[in-house]
Parts: structure tokens; C-alpha cells; sequence
């Protein structure tokens, strides 16, 4: 079986059916059972009171206005008025419900696909760019919300008036109802078949206008070389033809469209019509009375706009639902199984005795990034690790802290594998400080904590030697503190944890010397009697280490002490004396 | 409102243009809207017949009316849509395509300001938005305007007082309207202010996903995003209780005046006063009631669709009013077919737009014609900022820098960047064939004429004619997205025959032979030296390697020259920047022979 880092989710989905999807999201409703029957309560009574109101419109002028009956009059418009208040009433109600459920399904399925995202393994995350992975928590999920308040409760209550419309029909004259009715198939044949072409049209104005963008996106990257070489007329005009396709493509939606309204038009004129004669004949010759005539009247109009409303909101329906299958999708990507607690504990008795038994890994099957690599550090004691960039040195520790598998091989911890701690117990007690210091928007104490929210006087006690202040506001990626604070409030964030083990990946890089000797005072007073893993490509932090390996190529290639590997004279040797005349 | 006035200003120019569509559009709305009236007549007539006892002939007559009305607004609403709604697609087509020229015209401190992205999103979804309020916005209020014109009109020429009850309840709307828009206004913008807030939050913690697990903070993440989902839901729900109401409330007036008609209209029936308010009148009544629901609607439609597409005509006024730091002058001096390549900086000052600081402190320097001439310096020193004033990238103070004697800045842009032949370090290759891409300046030509023996000299000249020999279909191998992946030098010596295709006076050379080995920028370097029209070349780099053969090197140093003189004479200064460089260089290629080396060994 292949590792899990090599699932690919854009070629997975498009090999995945997903029949699901709309029970799926109905699932996801029925988690709210009080607003949903509330809801469908409140459809239920409006629509009622709405097939109701043309009938009692109709039964008034038999029964009070052509009898001339004053005070059953008076009787049956305060009916009517009623009718009409609880309908709109109901009607309100349903559309808060319902943008309650939708509003509170969204939320659902935001967390959820938020907190699927958190637990992919870090594999994923190389192959899927962050931008890509952004669009299913905001874009998709917007488009699912708006199913919600484009009116799905609207959309219901038309369906359900239609079928309610229909029925009333036939109970009150089976005869004229099945007249009424009868251009009602053409009609939905003539829907399905314009609906279809729609959908065909709408792709290929969508592939048109993707087509259109990719064009302009690489011309705005490339715009130095259009300008450098005048290219601006020909690349302008070969954009317009772009977008002109496009308008041409969107055209043949407008037709389809303008089909669409104007034989639901037709349909409803000849259906009317029909009612006039038929209906008419039947009132003249007292078949029916005129009140129910005119009822079905009302009635035919009611029974043509709901469709018409439909077939406008139809398309905010299916991208909705395709956006709903995308975070479905989401919801099935494999993840690591590990404790989701809310604060992960540190293991307590770790002595930090690590072991790199034959370690083989590479991040794609094929190029190796660390080749058979042994070394053993013992508890408590401080191992360098150097080499040149892309020698392996990050990734050695990326295996540490189970963020990717070895494919061969295995690391022992204490003399256990790796593989049986739990992912978020270990790293919660190793203190890594990254290489590329990734800060949040907000303050230097919500750095720290993470935003778990807790603050405690001990990392503040850090802060201070360290010489931060933990109020600080920090802008998008900490973009207002130099290179040299972000990595003290990496360090500072590090520490929280109260490591076991640190691992320092050029913890000391970019940071002037001042700092830095804060810096090594703090970690000095901290990890007494504790391992330490120092990455650096200065050669001069890793110095004074006990035990220094040199990596290239994914290889130990040299070990030992500072001492004895200049005395080598070799790779170690020759990299610093670079550095060195690099001053 | 102003604001309104404004936005229809901007659009003023895509309206006009298409007036006579918008014209026909309006006439078929208007028969559709007028026709209207007809439809509850006939309900009324055949009402009136049938309690007068009529014979079924006019039934029929009536019968055939409505189907003649329906069939004349069915080719009406086929107009409207296929004229109005066309004519905002067209104007959206317009907007695009004017969107795209005008940043054709923007220079590169435009682009280096403004993110890809962004600007991609104003030309997809903020355009969208305007089309929307073009098309569906502005039909649907003319829509409901051109309800309010003849509906009420033919209520009142069937009896006024009628008209007059079931209008009662009206004036609530406008005020139900007015109250509610501001109060709408407000809410909206809070949502879509607590959204980008969510979206920010899990951009950043999906580009800090490696911080977040290496420190097992993922449950405190997810609490702080489920909490701004939280407030985003509630904030949602806040807006949702003063919009939910609005169209309901709008169906309850109209209702209410079906509701006075039912009973005042039912009583004076009843009470036989007015001969003219027959059955047939109140028939007619319920039905136009009935029809002044959707106007009604139609005005929230489209004052959500104006809400929508205002934000965006700010969006996109913002970038219409940007200029080009860089144009032409009103009369740019015309210059002979090629320069002799004369290079003078007298006391160049340079900072990017919008920084702070200089980034170039006075540059004094004349390159001769046919030399060439290497810069070195530390990352930040100027190198890149001085190269790329040639080709006038970036706006140039007058009297700072001319090429043969004449102000760079009288130059026309055209001529001057056909002159200045310059590479840039980041490379950037359009998803085309390799030989659009090498023609891309020679292309009229190379159509004209159907030669590529130019392409084929040049790719030859940066030593990756060979590189493309071997592909699989040579010179009509797609680069790109869906083409093959070149490797970065392969890529660095297809823009340097880009660049010399179109057989450049002066050749601009920034760092663009970094990523080819050595050996390969040896014989590069070796050629160009032998190039036909060869003349004057500017090299900056990193490597010594490609600047030790240069006639004259300069040193910068935060922005101003330090040393200058050749490889020998700069390399006898043991306390100069270059001979710093130099060691380096010479230890870094001791240490990465021993690592190859060592590599082999094991």
C-alpha cells in the first residue's frame, strides 16, 4: 500500500462518484431537528393559509357578495385577513428558520472541514498549495450558504404550493383541474430539455472564461517581458478574442434563457384560456358556480409563478450543491489519527535517548533525501547537525517530529519507536524552533499560547530575558518585528510546552548578536540535563556541541567534535573555513 | 444616492454606447408591462357575460384574446432578455476588455505594488458584479417602474375608489424601504467584515500548518475558528432578521389590499350603489392586486443587486484612475536604426515608488560603445535597481542617465527597449511553444517572412540550441503548465535568446546565468563576445566566474560604486569588497568539489 502522503485530492475526486451528496447534506440538516421541523411546520401552515386564500376569495362571492349577504361578508374578509396574517407571519418565520439552519449547517461543516484540514498529515499539505485547500473553507462554503438564503425555504414552499395548487384543482372541479393542467407536461418537458441545454451552454462558458483568465493571469505575471519586448497590441488582442469567445458562450445562455420565460408565458395564456372557455361554458350553463370559476383564476396564476421562481434560482441550486460535494470530499480525505484533546500532553518521564536506526526516507518514492543514516545521541546531551542546503538536515528533524514516515528503517525514542507515541503527545514534547519562523496576527502573548488563552507568569519570566514585551501587536506573519525577534518569540512559544527534548533548526540564523546571546543564556539555564538537536548552517553555533555530525547528500558523512573534525580536513573543515570568509 | 449618481457615471459610457439595444430592450418591457392590463379586462368581461347570461361565442372571443395577449408578451420578454440582458453582457465584455488595456498600460511599480490575485479577482468577480447590476439590477427596477405606470392607471379607469382602497396600505413600502436599506447596509458590510476575518484566519494557519502541528496547537486553532464562525453566523442571523422580513412584508401590504377590496368593494356590490362596479370590476381588482406583488419585489432585487456591485465600481474606479509612471514624452526625440551603445549615468538617484529610501546614492559612470561592463555587490546594493532603469522599467530623473548623449527619458519607449536588449533575473516564460517564446520580439517578423533561422541563431548564441534539439518536438515543444518542465538554467538561456532574437544594441544581463553551469556560461559568455551587431554589454552577478572577463567591473556598495577597474587590477586591492568576493568564490568551489567528490566516494 502506498503511503498516505501520496493521495492526490484532485485526482481523487474527480475519480469519486458522489451520489451522496444531497443525502449527505440533508444528514447534515437533520442534526438540527427543533429548527427543522419548526421550519417545515411554519412551510406547511403558509403554504396552507396560501391555497386556502383564492378559494375563500372565490367561496366569498358565491356565499356573501352574488346572495348579498352583508354580514356573512363582514364574517368571511375577517377570515380572509386572518389567512393573510398568519400566512406572511408563517412565511417570516420559515425564512429566519431557515437561514438559522442554513447559517448553523454552514457553521457545522466549516468546523468540520476546518478541523479536517488540522489533521492531514503535513504530506498533504506539500501538494496542496494553501490557496487551493483556503477555497474549500470560504469560496465552497459561501456557495453552500447561499442554497440557504437564496430562499431554499422559498424553493419548498413553491413546490409544495404547486403540488397543493394541483390538488386543489381537482377537488374542486376534477373536470376544469385536469383542463387547467393538461399543457402542464408539455411544459415540464419543454423545462427539463431548455434546462439541460443550460447546463451544456454554462459549462462551456465557464471553460471559455477560465480560458480568459488564465490568459490575462499569465500576461499580469509576465507583464515586464510584454512591456520589454512591446508586445501589449498583439497579447491585447488576442485577450479581447478570449473574451469575446467568452461573451459569445454566455450569449447562448441568455438564448436558452430567453426561451425558457416566455414558454412558461405561453403555457400559462393557453391554460388560462382554456379555463375561460371551458370553465365559462361550464358557469353559463350552471355547472359550476362562478366563485369557483373565478377561485381557479387565482389559482392558475398561483400554480405559474412558483415554476417561474424556480427555474430563475435553479442555478445558484446546482453550484451549491457541487460546492457541497467538494466539502463532502473534504470530509473523506484520510487523516493521522491521533488525541485530539484540547491540550496535548507532553509525555512526562521522556528521558530523551534518540537512536536513528537505518533511516531511509524520501518525500516522493523515487529521490532519496536521507540514505541509511545511523547515529545514536544519548540523554541529556547536545549533537550539531551541519551540511550544506538540501544535504537532509531539516528533514531529519521533520521525521523526528513524525510530521513524515521513514520508509525504512526506524527511529527509537527511550528505546521505543517512534511510531507508537501519539503524534500531538510527542510533539507536544519536543520544543522545536522552525527554521522559517511562521508568526500569527495578534499579540506576542497569543503567539505563545497559541491562543489557548492561558498565560502564565513563567513564559513571561522568558519573554522578559529575552527581551520582549507580550502585549505587542503583531502584524500579518509578524511583518513588524525583525527576523531576529520572530525567532525570540518562536523560542519563547518553544518553551511553553517545558520540552523535553529541543530542536533548534538555525534557531540563531538571522538574529544579531545581542539576541543571540540572550538567547543562548535562556536555552543554557533551560536545558540542563536535557538533548538537544542544533541545526545551523553557521558553523560557529554549533561549535561548542558535544557531538557534531556532518550531513551531505543525505549521508553521515563526518562525526565527531569540533576539534577533531577540522583536523579531518574535510567537509566539515572546508565548509568552515567558507563560512569564514564569508565573515 | 450620491453615491448611486456616481456609479451610474462610471457605467454612463457602456450605457450610451449600447443605446439602441437598451432602447429596443425598454420598448418590448413596455409592451410586456402594458399588456399586462389586458388580461384582468378579459377576466372582467367574461365575469360580466357570464352573470349577464351572454352566449358561449364571446367566451371564445375572450378566450382567443388571451392566448393572443400571451402570445404577444412571450415574444416581448423574448426581446427584453435577449436585449437588455445582452446589452449587460456586452458591457461586461466592454469593462473586461478595458480592464485589461488599461493595465496593459500600467508600469512595473504597479505590479510590484498590487498582488496577481487580486487584481484577477476584480476582473472575474467584481466585473461579475457590475454585469448583475447592468443586467438584472436595472431591468428589474425599470420592471417595476413601468408596474407602477399602468397598473394603477388601469385601476383607476375601472373605478377609482377601488384604486384607491386597495392602494391604502402602499405608503408603508417606501418607508419599510428606506428604514430597512441603511439598517441592511450596515449589517451587510459587518458580515462580510467578520468573513474575510475567518478567511484571514484560515489563510493563515493553512501557510502555518507546519508551526501549528509541530506545536500540537490544532485544537486551539480550531476553537478560534469555530468561534469567528460563530460570530459570522450570528452576525449573519442579525442581518437576516431585518432582511427575511422585507419581502414578506411587501406581499403583506399588497395583500392587505386584497383583503379592503374583498369587503369595502364586496359591500358596495352588495349595496347595488354603483352600476359600474360589477363582479366582472372586482375580478379584475384581485388580479392586478395580485400583480403588483412582483414590482414590489422586484425593488429589493434590485437594490441588493446595487448593494452588491457598489463595492466593486469603487474597486474598479480605483484601479481605472491609476496613471503609468512611465510614458512617453509628447514629443519623443526619433533616433537612428541602432546606437552606437554610448551609456552615461551622470549622478543617478533612484528609490522604488513609494519607498523611503534611496536605493541608488549617486552613480557616476560612462560605457563606452562595444564594452562590456560587470556589476558585483552584496544583496541590496543596487545592482538589479541600476539595470533595470535601461529599458526604463521604472521612471528616470531627467538628466540622469542618456544613451548616446540623449535623455533616456526622450526616447520613445518603443525604439529604446528594441535597443536596450535586457534579462532579468526572474525568469518568466509564456505557456507557448519555444519558438513563440524565442520570436516573442521577432514575431511579425517571423510570420512575415516564415524564417526562423533567427530563432535558431539566437538559441544557438545562449548555448540552448542543443537543449532544444533534444525535446520532443524541438522548437514546437509547449513550455508551461501542461508543457514540459525545463530546469532553471535551461530556462535562463531561453529568455537570453529572447533577448537577443531581436539582435539588442545593448544587452542587459542581470543575474540571468546563475543557474547555468559553469562551463555552459563560459562558451555563452565567449559567444556573445562574437555576436553579429554586437555591441555594448551590462552583466551583473554573483558568481566572479561571469565577471572575471569583463572589460571594466564595478563594485557597488549600498548604492554607489566602490571599486572599479578590471579582474587584475580590482584583485590586487586585498582590502577591496572584491577580493572578499573573490575568496569566497574560491573556497565555495573548493567545498562543493569535495562535496561531489565525496558523494562519489560513498
Amino acid at each position: 500500500m502506498k503511503p498516505p502522503h501520496h493521495f492526490d485530492f484532485e485526482e481523487a475526486e474527480s475519480r469519486m462518484a458522489h451520489p451522496g451528496t444531497a443525502r449527505r447534506l440533508f444528514n447534515a440538516m437533520f442534526q438540527h431537528p427543533a429548527i427543522l421541523t419548526l421550519g417545515c411546520t411554519l412551510i406547511l401552515v403558509g403554504t396552507a393559509a396560501a391555497l386556502v386564500e383564492p378559494w375563500l376569495f372565490g367561496f366569498a362571492i358565491d356565499q356573501a357578495i352574488v346572495p348579498k349577504n352583508s354580514a356573512r361578508l363582514v364574517q368571511l374578509a375577517m377570515v380572509f385577513l386572518a389567512l393573510i396574517i398568519i400566512r406572511v407571519a408563517a412565511t417570516i418565520g420559515d425564512a429566519y428558520l431557515f437561514e438559522a439552519l442554513g447559517q448553523a449547517v454552514t457553521q457545522d461543516l466549516r468546523v468540520a472541514v476546518f478541523s479536517r484540514l488540522q489533521r492531514l498529515p503535513l504530506a498533504f499539505y506539500d501538494k496542496n498549495p494553501a490557496g487551493r485547500l483556503l477555497t474549500r473553507v470560504t469560496n465552497d462554503i459561501t456557495a453552500l450558504a447561499d442554497i440557504f438564503s437564496a430562499g431554499f425555504a422559498t424553493m419548498v414552499s413553491n413546490a409544495l404550493l404547486v403540488a397543493g395548487v394541483l390538488i386543489m384543482l381537482v377537488v374542486l372541479s376534477p373536470q376544469l383541474g385536469l383542463i387547467t393542467v393538461s399543457v402542464f407536461p408539455l411544459m415540464a418537458a419543454a423545462t427539463v430539455h431548455f434546462s439541460r441545454q443550460l447546463a451544456r451552454s454554462y459549462r462551456e462558458a465557464r471553460s471559455r472564461l477560465s480560458a480568459f483568465n488564465a490568459y490575462l493571469a499569465e500576461n499580469l505575471m509576465g507583464m515586464r517581458v510584454v512591456h520589454l519586448f512591446s508586445r501589449q497590441k498583439v497579447h491585447l488582442q488576442r485577450l479581447s478574442r478570449l473574451n469575446q469567445r467568452y461573451a459569445d458562450a454566455q450569449m447562448s445562455t441568455i438564448r436558452t434563457y430567453a426561451f425558457l420565460q416566455p414558454t412558461i408565458t405561453t403555457a400559462a395564456g393557453v391554460s388560462m384560456a382554456l379555463l375561460l372557455w371551458f370553465g365559462g361554458n361550464d358557469a353559463l350553463a350552471g355547472r359550476i358556480q362562478l366563485g369557483v370559476l373565478i377561485s381557479f383564476f387565482a389559482y392558475t396564476l398561483a400554480l405559474f409563478r412558483p415554476l417561474r421562481e424556480i427555474a430563475d434560482k435553479w442555478n445558484i441550486f446546482l453550484s451549491g450543491l457541487a460546492a457541497a460535494e467538494r466539502i463532502f470530499s473534504v470530509l473523506d480525505w484520510p487523516t493521522e489519527e491521533d488525541s485530539t484533546e484540547a491540550q496535548a500532553t507532553p509525555y512526562p518521564d521522556l528521558k530523551g535517548h534518540i537512536i536513528f536506526d537505518n533511516v531511509w526516507f524520501a518525500y516522493d518514492d523515487e529521490r532519496w533525501v536521507l540514505r541509511n543514516l545511523s547515529f545514536e545521541i544519548p540523554a541529556g546531551t547536545r549533537l550539531g547537525i551541519v551540511g550544506h542546503t538540501g544535504s537532509g538536515k531539516t528533514t531529519l528533524i521533520s521525521l523526528l517530529m513524525r510530521f513524515y514516515e521513514p520508509q525504512k528503517g526506524r527511529i527509537l525514542l527511550d528505546g521505543k519507536d517512534l511510531r507508537e507515541y501519539d503524534r500531538r503527545r510527542l510533539r507536544a514534547s519536543l520544543g522545536l524552533v522552525q527554521q522559517d519562523v511562521f508568526l500569527f496576527s495578534g499579540s506576542v502573548a497569543e503567539n505563545i499560547s497559541l491562543f489557548s488563552g492561558k498565560s502564565d507568569t513563567a513564559s513571561t519570566t522568558v519573554l522578559e530575558k529575552l527581551g520582549l514585551s507580550d502585549g505587542k501587536l503583531l502584524s500579518e506573519r509578524g511583518g513588524n518585528l525583525s527576523m531576529g525577534e520572530r525567532q525570540l518569540v518562536a523560542f519563547a512559544r518553544a518553551h511553553e510546552s517545558r520540552p523535553r527534548i529541543w530542536i533548534l533548526d538555525e534557531p540563531t540564523s538571522s538574529i544579531d548578536s545581542e539576541s543571540e546571546l540572550r538567547l543562548e543564556r535562556v536555552l543554557n539555564a533551560e536545558a540542563i540535563g536535557k538533548t538537544v538537536i542544533m541545526i545551523a548552517h553557521r558553523l560557529a553555533t554549533t561549535r561548542a556541541c558535544g557531538q557534531i555530525i556532518v550531513l551531505n547528500k543525505g549521508q553521515l558523512v563526518e562525526a565527531g567534535g569540533h576539534a577533531g573534525l577540522m583536523s579531518r580536513n574535510g567537509l566539515y573543515a572546508r565548509l568552515f573555513r567558507y563560512q569564514q570568509s564569508l565573515g | 444616492m450620491k453615491r448611486f449618481l456616481q456609479d451610474t457615471f462610471f457605467l454612463r459610457h457602456y450605457l450610451w454606447k449600447y443605446r439602441r439595444l437598451i432602447t429596443i430592450g425598454l420598448l418590448t418591457l413596455i409592451t410586456v408591462d402594458g399588456l399586462e392590463i389586458i388580461p384582468p379586462i378579459i377576466l372582467k368581461n367574461a365575469v360580466d357575460s357570464i352573470t349577464a347570461g351572454a352566449d358561449a361565442s364571446a367566451l371564445a372571443w375572450l378566450a382567443l384574446a388571451y392566448i393572443a395577449v400571451a402570445l404577444c408578451q412571450s415574444v416581448c420578454r423574448y426581446g427584453w432578455r435577449m436585449y437588455l440582458i445582452r446589452t449587460s453582457m456586452l458591457a461586461s465584455r466592454d469593462l473586461r476588455d478595458r480592464f485589461s488595456r488599461h493595465l496593459f498600460g500600467l508600469s512595473s511599480s504597479f505590479f510590484d505594488r498590487r498582488r496577481i490575485g487580486d487584481l484577477m479577482l476584480l476582473a472575474t468577480s467584481d466585473i461579475e458584479a457590475v454585469r448583475m447590476m447592468i443586467g438584472a439590477g436595472i431591468l428589474t427596477l425599470a420592471d417595476a417602474l413601468f408596474y407602477f405606470l399602468f397598473i394603477p392607471v388601469a385601476m383607476y379607469l375601472l373605478s377609482p375608489e377601488l384604486m384607491l382602497l386597495a392602494f391604502i396600505p402602499l405608503p408603508i413600502i417606501p418607508w419599510l424601504v428606506m428604514r430597512n436599506e441603511k439598517e441592511i447596509h450596515l449589517r451587510f458590510a459587518r458580515v462580510q467584515e467578520s468573513l474575510s476575518r475567518l478567511s484571514a484566519l484560515a489563510q493563515e494557519n493553512l501557510s502555518g500548518i507546519r508551526v501549528v502541528k509541530g506545536l500540537a496547537g490544532e485544537q486551539a486553532q480550531l476553537r478560534r475558528f469555530r468561534d469567528l464562525g460563530e460570530e459570522c453566523s450570528r452576525l449573519s442571523m442579525h442581518l437576516a432578521r431585518v432582511q427575511t422580513a422585507f419581502g414578506p412584508l411587501l406581499d403583506f401590504t399588497m395583500s392587505m389590499g386584497l383583503a379592503f377590496l374583498l369587503y369595502f368593494g364586496g359591500r358596495r356590490i352588495i349595496g347595488g350603489a354603483d352600476d359600474a362596479l360589477t363582479l366582472g370590476v372586482f375580478v379584475a381588482f384581485q388580479r392586478y392586486i395580485q400583480q403588483m406583488v412582483w414590482p414590489m419585489a422586484a425593488v429589493g432585487i434590485s437594490l441588493s443587486h446595487y448593494r452588491r456591485s457598489a463595492t466593486s465600481t469603487g474597486r474598479l474606479q480605483e484601479i481605472f484612475s491609476e496613471t503609468s509612471d512611465v510614458r512617453d514624452v509628447p514629443n519623443p526625440i526619433v533616433q537612428a536604426a541602432r546606437t552606437r551603445g554610448c551609456i552615461e549615468f551622470r549622478n543617478l538617484h533612484f528609490r522604488h515608488p513609494g519607498a523611503t529610501a534611496d536605493v541608488l546614492k549617486g552613480i557616476n559612470l560612462t560605457v563606452k560603445p562595444g564594452e562590456r561592463i560587470a556589476f558585483v555587490g552584496m544583496v541590496g546594493a543596487g545592482k538589479s535597481a541600476l539595470l533595470s532603469l535601461l529599458p526604463r522599467l521604472y521612471p528616470v530623473a531627467r538628466g540622469t542617465l542618456f544613451i548616446d548623449g540623449v535623455d533616456i527619458n526622450d526616447w520613445p519607449l518603443e525604439d529604446l527597449r528594441r535597443q536596450v536588449g535586457y534579462v532579468s533575473q526572474d525568469v518568466f516564460l509564456f505557456s507557448e511553444s519555444v519558438v513563440e517564446n524565442v520570436a516573442f520580439g521577432i514575431q511579425d517578423w517571423v510570420e512575415r517572412s516564415g524564417e526562423t533561422s533567427a530563432v535558431h541563431e539566437a538559441a544557438e548564441l545562449a548555448g540552448v540550441h542543443e537543449d532544444v534539439m533534444g525535446m520532443v518536438s524541438s522548437y514546437d515543444t509547449r513550455l508551461g503548465e501542461r508543457g514540459v518542465n525545463l530546469s532553471g538554467g535551461q530556462k535562463q538561456r531561453l529568455t537570453i535568446a529572447r533577448a537577443l532574437a531581436r539582435q539588442p544594441a545593448i544587452l542587459v544581463l542581470d543575474d540571468a546565468l546563475s543557474s547555468v553551469d559553469i562551463q555552459t556560461e563560459e562558451r555563452i559568455l565567449k559567444s556573445l563576445r562574437e555576436r553579429p551587431h554586437r555591441n555594448t554589454e551590462i552583466i551583473a552577478a554573483h558568481r566572479i566566474s561571469t565577471i572575471q572577463d569583463a572589460d571594466r567591473i564595478a563594485v557597488l556598495e549600498d548604492g554607489r560604486i566602490a571599486q572599479l577597474g578590471t579582474h587584475a587590477e580590482l584583485i590586487t586591492d586585498r582590502s577591496g569588497l572584491y577580493w572578499r568576493f573573490y575568496e569566497q568564490q574560491r573556497l565555495r568551489e573548493d567545498l562543493e568539489r569535495y562535496m561531489d567528490l565525496d558523494q562519489e566516494l560513498s
